[in-house]
């Protein structure tokens, strides 16, 4: 039998991981650009993660979407040198791809090869960088597809998708964040090619840019790199500060009317802390006891899935989150300078809408109220002490949550997290709540149909009773429903409204 | 299309990149045909309970890491019986639903306490139950685990309340057109085989779910059996002394096997179409679906028929350059064969983006079929798509999990570990006669069901 032999390869992870706490060690900077590499001499792949300080928010007035428009050019386009459809054949063999993703304030454009394949990957990542072709054909396709995926694929292929993106627009209104990174339709539609290319010039450079990289590569690699990007046209971003989002009046509603099966709702509002801040820590152990992604250890979860089978699933956060394809974990480099604490109850019933949206709040106000107990932090942090092994199990995931602390200016995130846990006290996380979190002044975006009725039961409080197809249901559920029934939400009238959903991101 | 996998919620990764250095001195040697080495570079241990229980123990460097999957050979394709479809699925979600000794909360609180990711999923032709886990815990699993395959007991009031979250599972899937047209094209493409309908199954019969306690028990004491499932762990393991934990408690698992009786589907003599008006707004869309073979590690039909889906209407295909690289009349042209016991479906849609396209589009999707049954393909392409189907699968065995997903796969459809190897010799095998051969037996047609959908006014 063949046992491979990876001890010395996890050896030189975790200690490349560690070592990314000594300035000036790994966190090396040839040619005057900033990378973060982490090498693992033992694996057949590389990975490249470049990102840049450029995102949504330096999309000018009347052109949002420009940023994302910009990085598809790149790859979804072709080079000077080869057409897309040729960079497609190029790639294709090596079984690799160029993806980017594009947030608020960093784009990432990423990719992983085959050892085997390191130049010619190299050769072609480095061109779609340094050299894109700019085609005019490629702009009509690419803008075109982007213009669908704001009309068509987010306002009628996925509620869920489109409540969040709702809740994110209505969060942060006035603010930069505040349009969806994709941009609206107006916008998207009046971007020019010239456009396109200006804005490239002006976010895309060598001093908004850091690398990344992981893996079995050579030694001389990074300085290659390095050497390409310092050709990247020149300029550093100029941002004005992003300013405090508009303060939360009582509970303001977004009710989005659209024929759908079931009715989806995002609840959040803008936190005053990030993984830079000390409360973090804290407000992790509260958030995952309220709301764990994906898992059923969260209250949020429990009382309305498993308990009263409202839904599929019910969580909480508090940074943006975008899960990585099918696994539990976001992805990495959506690191932004301001953050919100959300709750998404995934599709419900329209007849239990108000009910599930009450027990929600309902539930948010207990935890704001009444804190952890010392059993239930314990077991939150010993769980998140295991759990948060499992959140970078491969390189590309390692990569990125490197490049996240140096945009946060912590240490390493993973490496660090259970000693940083083990530091909290029950105190600190229930006065991190009492300071963070609150159930009064709350953003709420809902995707549903009868929309109107919907703002105006939840403008009078009108009584929701829960019903259920079961018998048996225990008394202490049957009792504490008849409170959730109940349960007031002071709506603001004026700060709410109803949209159609052709209306939204217009 | 359709590949929303349907689980539970829980979902899981492993702890620390796994480097892959065999694999890259395996590419490198990997010449193919007789002479060629296996691409998959770890050898699976088999080994039989008396009871007819298979255990697939896999040695993974994967520091203190373990991925524990149980594979029921039973999926959507096991609900026979009319009303019943969605089935397999919703018996997923049951059983999570405790024991008499682990309630469903101390199950919960289990694998918590190991700060463990646990989930399942269920398709076509299997179930699977799957943990990672530090491996000071595979004892504990090993119990609870055991205990819920020989044990499981709920409810009536359980049962109801689960199936309303199976009934959220598919209002959250079904806001999006693809999942609509994927229940569309299987139902019209099929007129006996229970591939006719789609895992989530019809929305009639996830409704009646609630009523269907009594059904559930039988699902379990047919599907549920020692001889129909495999378990499969991957990782830092001792294989003698996992295999003797595994013999210590599913020893007593004693249930008689039983054999379905799927119907067969009757052979498809002329095209059959369907349409469906969406209501709210979307590109519209075009779904051709061929019926094509069982798969099959023993003949190279499979190989050739899934080359053939990478030729044709994959990303480097001359119809993906016109249709949406120069012409730009389409959004996405998509291709997904998923591989199955029974005859099964090649399926190829297009997201159009003027439905007064959709007719050229269909018809320019068969053409490409035709040309294929009728012109050898160029071997420089054929040799592109056998290097990117290496690449992709060496890149991807990563961590126990990804090892544990490849083998799920090819445990679910054939039984043996070794179908794996198998395949892929296969597909360095396959000729351009081979790919000429099924493309003119099986994408013709004949064989194929048209579906379009259009979006509401809106």
């Amino acid at each position: 039998m063949r046992t491979p032999k990876f001890t010395v390869g996890i050896a030189t992870i975790f200690l490349a991981g560690m070592m990314m706490m000594i300035p000036g060690h790994v966190r090396t900077e040839p040619a005057s650009v900033p990378s973060v590499t982490l090498p693992i001499k033992t694996s057949p792949l590389v990975t490249f993660r470049i990102q840049f300080r450029a995102g949504a928010i330096d999309d000018p007035a009347g052109k949002e979407g420009l940023t994302r428009l910009t990085a598809s050019m790149l790859t979804d386009g072709g080079t000077r040198q080869h057409p897309y459809q040729e960079i497609v054949e190029l790639l294709y063999p090596m079984a690799a791809s160029i993806n980017a993703t594009v947030d608020k304030e960093v784009t990432t454009f990423y990719g992983t090869t085959h050892i085997e394949n390191l130049d010619r990957y190299f050769e072609l990542f480095t061109e779609m960088l340094l050299e894109p072709r700019f085609d005019e054909r490629d702009f009509e396709r690419v803008r075109a597809s982007q213009v669908n995926h704001v009309s068509k694929t987010l306002r009628g292929a996925d509620d869920e998708e489109f409540g969040k993106q709702s809740l994110g627009v209505m969060m942060y209104a006035g603010h930069p964040y505040g349009t969806p990174n994709a941009g609206v339709v107006s916008a998207l539609e009046s971007i020019t090619l010239d456009d396109v290319e200006q804005h490239y010039a002006r976010v895309f450079t060598r001093e908004n840019a850091v690398i990344g990289l992981a893996g079995g590569y050579p030694v001389g690699l990074p300085d290659r790199i390095a050497k390409a990007i310092v050709q990247l046209p020149t300029g550093a971003a100029a941002r004005g500060p992003l300013g405090t989002p508009s303060a939360i009046q009582n509970v303001e509603v977004l009710a989005v009317e659209k024929d759908c099966l079931a009715t989806a709702i995002s609840i959040g509002f803008p936190i005053d802390a990030t993984r830079a801040s000390a409360d973090y820590y804290a407000l992790l152990i509260a958030n995952s006891y309220l709301g764990e992604h994906r898992t059923f250890n969260g209250r949020l979860m429990m009382r309305m899935r498993e308990v009263r089978g409202l839904n599929y699933g019910d969580y909480s956060y508090i940074e943006h989150f975008v899960q990585d394809g099918g696994s539990t974990f976001p992805l990495t480099n959506f690191a932004r300078t301001q953050q919100y604490f959300s709750i998404w109850i995934r599709p419900v019933q329209h007849q239990h809408r108000h009910f599930a949206l009450r027990l929600a709040v309902f539930e948010l106000e207990r935890l704001v109220r009444d804190g952890m107990t010392q059993e239930e932090f314990e077991r939150t942090r010993t769980f998140l002490e295991h759990y948060s092994k499992l959140w970078a199990q491969d390189q590309n995931r390692r990569l990125g949550y490197l490049m996240d602390s140096r945009f946060y200016g912590t240490d390493d995130y993973i490496a660090t997290l259970p000693a940083k846990l083990d530091q909290v006290t029950l105190d600190q996380v229930n006065a991190a709540i009492r300071r963070h979190l609150n159930a009064r002044n709350l953003r709420i975006a809902v995707i549903t149909r009868g929309a109107d009725d919907f703002l105006q039961d939840l403008i009078t409080n009108k009584p929701s009773p829960m019903t259920y197809e079961a018998e048996g249901i225990p008394a202490d559920v049957v009792s504490e429903d008849g409170v959730v029934a109940v349960y007031k939400l002071n709506v603001n009238r004026e700060a709410s409204k109803i949209m159609d959903a052709e209306e939204m991101f217009k | 299309m359709g590949l929303t996998v349907l689980c539970r919620e829980f979902l899981t990764t492993t702890r620390l990149a796994q480097p892959l250095g065999l694999v890259a001195l395996i590419l490198a040697g990997w010449s193919g045909g007789a002479m060629a080495k296996d691409l998959f570079p770890y050898s699976p241990v088999v080994r039989t309970l008396d009871n007819g229980l298979r255990v697939v123990l896999v040695p993974f460097d994967s520091p203190g890491i373990v991925a524990y999957y149980t594979i029921v050979r039973a999926g959507s394709r096991n609900e026979v019986e009319p009303g019943k479809s969605g089935f397999a699925h919703f018996f997923e979600h049951m059983m999570f639903r405790g024991t008499k000794r682990f309630s469903n909360v101390e199950y919960n609180a289990l694998f918590r306490d190991l700060g463990s990711d646990v989930n399942a999923y269920t398709s076509d032709d299997v179930t699977v139950y799957h943990a990672i886990f530090g491996r000071d815990g595979l004892e504990s699993v090993i119990d609870v685990e055991s205990d819920r395959f020989m044990n499981l007991e709920y409810s009536e009031s359980d049962f109801k309340q689960e199936a309303k979250a199976v009934l959220g599972e598919y209002n959250k899937n079904y806001s999006n057109p693809e999942n609509k047209l994927y229940e569309r094209v299987r139902e019209t493409a099929f007129a006996a085989h229970t591939y006719r309908h789609t895992t989530m199954g019809f929305l009639d019969d996830i409704k009646d779910m609630p009523n269907q306690y009594t059904y559930s028990l039988e699902f379990f004491r047919r599907y549920y059996t020692p001889t129909n499932c495999v378990v499969l762990v991957v990782g830092d393991i001792d294989v003698d002394k996992t295999f003797a934990l595994i013999g210590k408690y599913y020893d007593s698992w004693e249930v008689p096997a039983y054999e379905p009786a799927i119907p067969a589907e009757p052979a498809q003599s002329e095209t059959r179409a369907s349409h469906i008006d969406w209501e709210n707004p979307t590109l519209p869309y075009v779904a051709v679906a061929f019926k094509v073979p069982a798969f099959s590690e023993r003949t190279r039909d499979s190989a050739a028929i899934d080359i053939l889906a990478e030729l044709l209407y994959e990303s480097t295909s001359p119809l993906y350059q016109e249709l949406v690289i120069n012409e730009q009349k389409v959004e996405e042209l998509s291709v997904y064969v998923p591989s199955r016991r029974d005859p099964g479906l090649f399926l190829v849609y297009a997201q159009v983006k003027d439905p007064a396209h959709l007719d050229e589009v269909r018809d320019r999707i068969y053409r490409a079929a035709e040309d294929a049954a009728s012109t050898p393909t160029d071997e420089k392409r054929l040799g592109a798509v056998k290097s990117n189907l290496r690449y992709s699968f060496a890149m991807s065995l990563d961590t126990a999990r990804s090892v544990a997903r490849h083998l799920t796969f090819f445990i679910g459809l054939t039984g043996e570990p070794s179908s794996i190897n198998d395949m892929y010799r296969r597909y360095d095998e396959v000729s351009q006669a081979d790919l000429q051969r099924a493309a003119a037996s099986y994408l013709t047609r004949t064989r194929s069901t048209v579906v379009t959908l259009t979006g509401g006014s809106k």
